[in-house]
């Protein structure tokens, strides 16, 4: 678990590097969908650390949801925006609810040990 | 299922960090991403002011233009009426037909064995000539190119005589502008003036013309003493 945990690390700060190394400039009106995409991510994380807790963790699920939510909720925003519905928020509230629950379950887990 | 999972959590981190550090990047270079809108909206406005201010300038430079044309009549008017006054003030040089008399002495030789003083032309001569040509409606006069004006002095100066305190000598050549046939008469009438001065010996023609030029009078008008006084200041 510990080992999982300093390998999901490691490759946070190695992305973070090549992020920030790769000659990329994002387009500024695609931030709003990759800031979505973060959020789903992280959401997608803060999901498997709780279920690594509960002990029912899935490779699979866990890969499927961090790049499907990823994707989706950019999808989202841009056909919010194209529709004028402002979508991203629904986005944005779900992930964002959901990212809290997670971490006070995270949080709950960590207190009963 | 070990090793996969490692391999998927290095994965999921490398590819949130990856966005994580590119979205970091693009919302730092400050500009927000709502600004085309924002921008849009300031040209709109802008449009819409310019074309108001637009309206605006061309109606202004309407009414530049009828001042302008107001003005333009002033100005034109003021101009005749200067034009108009520096024409009678004697300040413009003027052409007209007219006559030009010139006066000389008898050459000395003639006229040997008398005082040369007695048959010389004096200033009276000419001013009675230009009296005459006055009285018949000579409009400009000039002997010997200056110009007579309302300053003029016509006068004695030992052998020469001065018009505009400036010397002249003989001949004499005034130039009169007017009716060519009424100046020549009013000067060849009998006992006129052209025959007393031949009696005196002196050498006069006159000869009309048809096209005649009066130059401008030249010297500086300086009104040292006179003030002009303003209609209703009594003093």
């Amino acid at each position: 678990m510990w080992f999982g945990t300093i390998l999901a690390a490691v490759g946070l700060f190695l992305g973070l590097f090549i992020g920030l190394k790769v000659p990329i400039v994002l387009p500024e009106s695609y931030a709003p969908y990759l800031g979505l995409a973060v959020l789903a991510a992280l959401d997608s994380v803060f999901g498997g650390i709780r279920a690594g807790m509960e002990d029912h963790f899935d490779n699979t699920v866990f890969l499927s949801g961090f790049f499907a939510n990823a994707l989706f909720a950019a999808g989202l925003a841009y056909i919010g925006e194209r529709l004028g519905v402002p979508l991203s928020t629904a986005a944005v509230v779900a992930f964002g609810v959901r990212l809290f629950q997670n971490l006070a379950i995270i949080r709950r887990h960590l207190l009963k040990k | 299922m070990k090793k996969t999972m490692y391999i998927s959590l290095l994965l999921a981190g490398c590819v949130l960090g990856i966005m994580l550090a590119l979205q970091f990047r693009s919302s730092t270079s400050s500009v927000p991403h709502d600004r085309p809108q924002e921008l849009t909206q300031e040209l709109k406005q802008l449009e819409q002011d310019y074309q108001i201010l637009q309206a605006e300038a061309a109606d202004l430079e309407n009414s530049l233009k009828q001042l302008e044309q107001g003005s333009s009549q002033t100005y034109e008017v003021l101009q005749n009426e200067l034009q108009k006054l520096r024409f009678a003030a004697g300040l413009e040089e003027v052409t007209g037909p007219g006559v030009e008399v010139v006066m000389d002495n008898m050459p000395e030789k003639e006229r040997s064995g008398y005082d040369p003083s007695v048959f010389s032309i004096t200033y009276e001569d000419i001013l009675r000539l230009v009296n005459e040509l006055r009285a018949a409606g000579a409009k400009a006069i000039s002997i010997n190119g200056q110009r007579l004006v309302a300053t003029s002095e016509i006068r004695n100066a030992g052998k020469f005589i001065d018009v505009n305190l400036t010397r002249l000598t003989t001949p004499y050549t005034i130039k009169a502008i007017g009716d060519p046939e009424k100046l020549a008469s009013s000067l060849n009438i009998k006992g006129g003036i052209v025959d007393t001065l031949k009696e005196w010996s002196i050498s006069v023609t006159v000869t009309p013309k048809e096209e005649i030029t009066v130059p401008a009078y030249t010297n500086p008008l300086d009104f040292y003493y006179a003030k002009p006084l303003k209609e209703g200041e009594d003093e």
